[in-house]
Parts: structure tokens; sequence; C-alpha cells
């Protein structure tokens, strides 16, 4: 379109081709200096020992990406791993500084070290914490899930968030929910208005809710006019919710025992109207919700990381086992379920003790929502889930 | 209100000059007046947050006008009349550490933006210019004055895209936007435009022929082309470039 303008105002105007020339040169030549960098984050942080096989698990375990929305960075070591004497490197925001120093040596073995971030232009901190968790490969027979550790997310309070109980008995962050990224696109809703949150009274105590919600009118823009409720073991990367949505989702937690079968509680009423991408009512058509876990092997065969994400975490020939659900019957009153785990291929038990393997337990009210597709209103909540591992000799 | 006030008896004091020496009207001159126009919206500096401009377009718009002098002496006049302009803008520049706002209904999502910003704006005006007209020459006549505006059109729309936002503050989560519809941050700030404009319009005559002439028209916003409550856009002015052709009818 531009270049047809410019050749109609040559060839009819040139005096207004001039004009123009004259007023984008005038606009060129006043930029000011370039601005100094006002962020203030640890994108990387990498931990170079001697000996790495020893140290880590798994050798893609000496470096961490770290999200924006990260304030904890947490390196798990082998049980034996020396770590009163580590230097962790970090890349940080381009002209940012970092207290104590970049590679500086540390004891970990005394907790956390607290590093602060300064931005280039010295205005902005950031602070993190950095971990580095010696973890005996323990066998774990059940792990049991009962949603009643929730909180306001600290940084806006506008949204829950969920903590699972870790074997210690401290609160870990393995649940994550879409709930930040409904944040994007509805500034005004409030707590309970978000896709994922808690209820009080559920089938014993609190219990989590997922509820598809309408995007408003940021979503019928982007065509993305739903939000289904979801929660999941793994993290939620809000850097890429608005621009590549089914890989914000990071399905998958490093897991150590051998899923056999999950079991819980559910209700699943479905919205009054299934709606397809463009908003129009699909008649006849009744929402279906999502239960079923996946155990995957988290590294490919040239040794490269691997997450699944929203569009291939039943498809991907990563794949172990998997047990689905399947056809969520719509009920209003508390259902037991109890779904075992079908494995494609046998578990490596090396390959196990050293977090080779990944799990994620999926909860979703519109099994279609990461097409957008589904029913405003479909609410389905979950209660007690219990994931039951076969020991192994 | 007050420029309204000074327009108004402005104009009330022509016409009754008018009503009350008959035979000045004989004097009147009056053209019709076609020009293309450039403009629409000019920022009033360009900060140290744009860093560069990828494409830049005043857009090509019309000016349709007729117009009146009225003689005072030999020397002066007072010119006047009534203008149809289309103006627009698309402007697409880089920016570095820039406070944007995305907007849609009672929805808004604001933060630090670096990437590319887009930035159109289409509008229609009606306008009445008030200015003094001297005579130069036979053929050349230079006007100053200034000129009241009503938009009939206004929009004002575009999109951050390529690059990434931090919510809130440069510390807040890191979002990145794409590029297709969807993907990027609209905004939308139609009804968050003034009406009215008003501001310096000064202008020049150039008549080759004794029904033919030339003209060249330069119209500068005094008020922003926002309304003075709103903050999502750096302080923008309506301005307007024309060069056209007059015809003169008496």
């Amino acid at each position: 379109m531009y270049p047809h303008m410019s050749i109609h105002i040559y060839y009819y105007n040139s005096a207004l081709a001039l004009l123009t020339g004259a007023l984008v040169l005038m606009c060129t030549s006043c930029f000011g200096d370039e601005p100094a960098n006002c962020e203030a984050d640890i994108e990387t942080a990498t931990l170079h020992v001697s000996n790495p096989e020893s140290f880590f698990y798994q050798l893609t375990d000496s470096v961490q990406t770290v999200m924006s929305t990260d304030t904890a960075i947490v390196f798990t070591v082998k049980g034996n791993a020396d770590v009163t004497s580590l230097s962790p490197q970090f890349t940080l925001t381009p002209g940012a500084t970092i207290n104590p120093a970049n590679g500086s040596t540390h004891d970990f073995s005394q907790g956390p070290v607290l590093y602060t971030v300064t931005s280039q232009d010295g205005r902005w901190t950031r602070r993190y914490s950095v971990k580095i968790i010696p973890t005996v490969h323990t066998v774990s027979d059940t792990l049991f899930f009962n949603f009643e550790h929730y909180e306001l997310e600290t940084a806006s309070d506008r949204y829950y968030t969920w903590h699972n109980t870790l074997s210690d008995g401290t609160l870990g962050n393995d649940w994550a929910t879409a709930n930040a990224g409904y944040r994007l696109s509805m500034s005004t809703a409030k707590p309970m208005d978000y896709p994922t949150t808690p209820l009080s009274q559920g089938y014993d105590g609190a219990a989590v809710c997922l509820t598809t919600r309408d995007t408003g009118p940021f979503g019928r823009m982007a065509n993305k006019r739903l939000a289904a409720g979801n929660m999941f073991l793994g993290t939620f990367d809000i850097r890429i919710a608005m621009s590549d949505h089914l890989h914000a989702t990071r399905f998958g937690i490093p897991f150590t025992s051998r899923p056999d079968h999950f079991t819980g509680y559910y209700t699943f009423e479905p919205g009054p109207q299934v709606q397809d991408f463009y908003g129009n009512i699909i008649n006849g058509r009744t929402d279906s919700a999502s239960i079923y876990a996946v155990f995957y092997r988290n590294h490919d065969a040239a040794g490269n990381e691997i997450v699944l994400y929203g569009d291939n975490i039943l498809s991907s020939s990563q794949l172990v086992a998997v047990a689905n659900l399947g056809y969520v019957e719509p009920t209003s009153q508390w259902k037991p379920w109890n779904v075992k785990f079908e494995y494609r291929e046998e578990v490596d038990e090396e390959l196990l003790a050293n977090r080779g393997y990944s799990l994620s337990i999926v909860f979703s009210s519109s099994a279609d929502g990461g097409d957008f597709v589904g029913a405003i209103g479909s609410r389905l909540c979950v209660d007690q889930v219990r994931l039951i591992c076969t020991t192994q000799e | 209100m007050s420029i309204t006030r000074i327009f108004t008896t402005a104009m009330l004091t022509a016409v009754t000059a008018m009503g009350i020496h008959a035979t000045v009207l004989d004097s009147l001159r009056v053209d019709a007046r076609l020009g293309y126009s450039v403009g629409g919206t000019l920022p009033t500096h360009i900060g140290h947050e744009i860093r560069g401009i990828n494409n830049f377009n005043l857009g090509l718009n019309f000016s349709v006008a007729a117009e009146a002098s009225l003689p005072i002496n030999e020397r002066w006049a007072v010119h006047s009349g009534l203008r149809y302009e289309t103006g627009g803008m698309d402007v697409d520049s880089r920016v570095k550490n820039y406070d944007i706002e995305v907007v849609k209904g009672d929805e808004s999502l604001s933060g630090i933006f670096n990437g590319d910003v887009r930035i159109k704006s289409t509008q229609r005006r009606i306008t009445l210019p008030v200015q003094a007209a001297y005579t130069l020459s036979n053929s050349v006549t230079l006007r100053g004055g200034l000129f009241m505006g009503w938009l009939t059109h206004r929009r004002f729309w575009g999109w951050a895209y390529d690059g990434y936002m931090r919510e809130g503050t440069p510390v807040g989560p890191k979002i990145e936007l794409g590029t297709e519809p969807g993907d990027r941050g609209d905004f939308e700030f139609d009804h968050n435009m003034r009406i009215m404009q008003w501001g310096l319009d000064v202008g020049a005559d150039w008549q080759f022929h004794h029904r033919w002439g030339l003209y060249a028209e330069l119209t500068y916003g005094l008020n922003g082309l926002f309304k003075s409550d709103f903050h999502s856009v750096q302080t923008l002015r309506p301005m307007y470039g024309t060069l056209g052709i007059l015809y003169r009818l008496k």
C-alpha cells in the first residue's frame, strides 16, 4: 500500500512527496539516545561442576531457563553431591548487574542464597533465591493431592494458585493453571471469576473447580473466545500465553516412581451451549471434560530435554503410559474414578532413578478448550486425587 | 469554550458588517477549492522510546472548500469559509521501554513494550477558518488566522507486535506479542479523540488566471488530538497540509 501511495504522490504531486520526505527526515533526525534497559531478570542459571555425571541426575539439569515470573531457581542434584562450594553463573538482562557477583562461590548446604539483580538504568531490582537441593531417589507408593493449600497469587492478588504437599511435608509448586493467562484478557475479573478457583466445600475439605469462562472483548477480538478451566502438574509459561498458547502449558514434573493407576472424585456439569472457534453455537453437542495422566520420557534419543505441550500431550512418541478416564459423565454428585495406566513400553529402572521420566495429571473443564471450542459455564470440580505407584523390588 | 465565543463573535461581526454595508458585498470575492491533503495527526516530539520508523505514511486525502474574502481596504480582507477535509496517519515504529496500554471495552492491559508499534488514524473534519488576508500583489494573497474544526468521523487504532511486554512494570511478567491478530496487542482509542479542534491556520493563494489559481494551506492544532484525561498515547496534534486549485466564482 505504501509504495503505491508514494508513486501516486510522485506523479501527481511531487511537492507533497517533498513535504512528506521532509517530515520523515525531521522525525528521523530527532531520535534521542537509546534509553537504558529497565529490566532486571536472570534469564538462565548454569551450574558448572568438574564431575557433572556424578553430580546431576541428567546433564541438562545443569542449565535452568528462568521464567519472568520465577523468583526461585532450583537445581535438583544427586543426594550425595557436595553443595558446600558452588559458583552458579547467570545470564542477565543486557546491562543488568547482580549481587553477590556472577559466578561467586557460595555454600548452598545452608539453604538458599539470595541474589539481587539491578537493571541497567538502576531503577528496578528483582530478588531471586537460588537453591541447590541434593535429592535422594525415593520411591513413593502413593501421591495424594487434596487441594487444601491455595492462596491468592502473591504478586498481583488477582487469582488463586495451589500448592502440593511434598514428601518432607513442605509445600511445592507442582500444580499449574492458566489463570495468569486469563488475567491478560480480563483485567477486571475477580479471583472467583477466573477459570480455576477453589471450592471450600469439596468432597472432603476444599476441592478445586475448573470453569470454562468467557474471555471478554479481548478474547472476541483475538478469536480466543473462551478459556477452559485447567489444572495440571507442570508449569505455565506466561511469556507465550498470547503468541503461542498451546506451548504455554508445559506438562510434567520429573517423577521417580512407576505410576499404576490414579483415582479421585469429580463433579462435572457441562455448560448450556457449546460454541465453536468463531463463537457460533453448535446445536446438539454437549461439552466434555478431560481427566487424564501421562507418564513420559523427558529426554529424546539425542539427550535433549523434552516437555509435552498442549498440542502433543496425548500423541507424543515420548509417551510411556497414559491413564485416561475418557468420557467424563456429567454428574452433580461427587463421583469416584479409578483409571489404570496403559503402558506402551517397559520402564527403564535406571532412567527412572535418574529422573528421566516425567508425570503430569491434567484436568480441563472443556476437552477442546485448547482450540477455543467448548461451553462457557462448563464446570469440573476435582478432589482427593491419588496416584498409586507400583513399588519395584 | 471561550474559543467558540470568539469565533461566534467574529462571524457575527462579519455578517453584520456585510448587512450594514451592502455595497461592500459587491466587493466580496468567493471561490471554490479542491486540494490534496496530507496529515491529520503528528506527534509533538519523538521521545527516546521511539527507536526508529519502519514506515511512515501521512496518508493522501482531500479537501473541498467554499471560501470568501471580504475586503476591508486595498490590502486587507477578512477571509472565511467552510472546508471538508479528510485526514489520516499510518506510522509503524520500533520502540524500547515504551509505556503502552492495550484497551478493549472495559478491559485493559498495560505495561512497558519493546518491539514494533503500528498506529493508524482516519478523520473527517468540517473546518471553519477565520483569517486576515493580505494582498501582496495582484495575484498573490497571504492569509493567517485561526480555525475551528469538528470531526464528523474519528478513528484511532493500532497494535503492538513482534516484541514483548512487561506487564505493569519492567519487572512484571514478560509476555511476547506476535504479528497476527490475536497474537499481538490491539488497541482502539476512537472515543478518546476530541470532536472539536482549533488552532492556527496559514495559507497563500496565487491567482495565475482571472478564474483559476493555486493555494497552499497549513493548519496546526493547538489542542491535542485526544481529550486531556487520556494518557495512553503520547501527545498528538491535528495537523493538515494542503495544496490545491481554486476557482474564483465571484
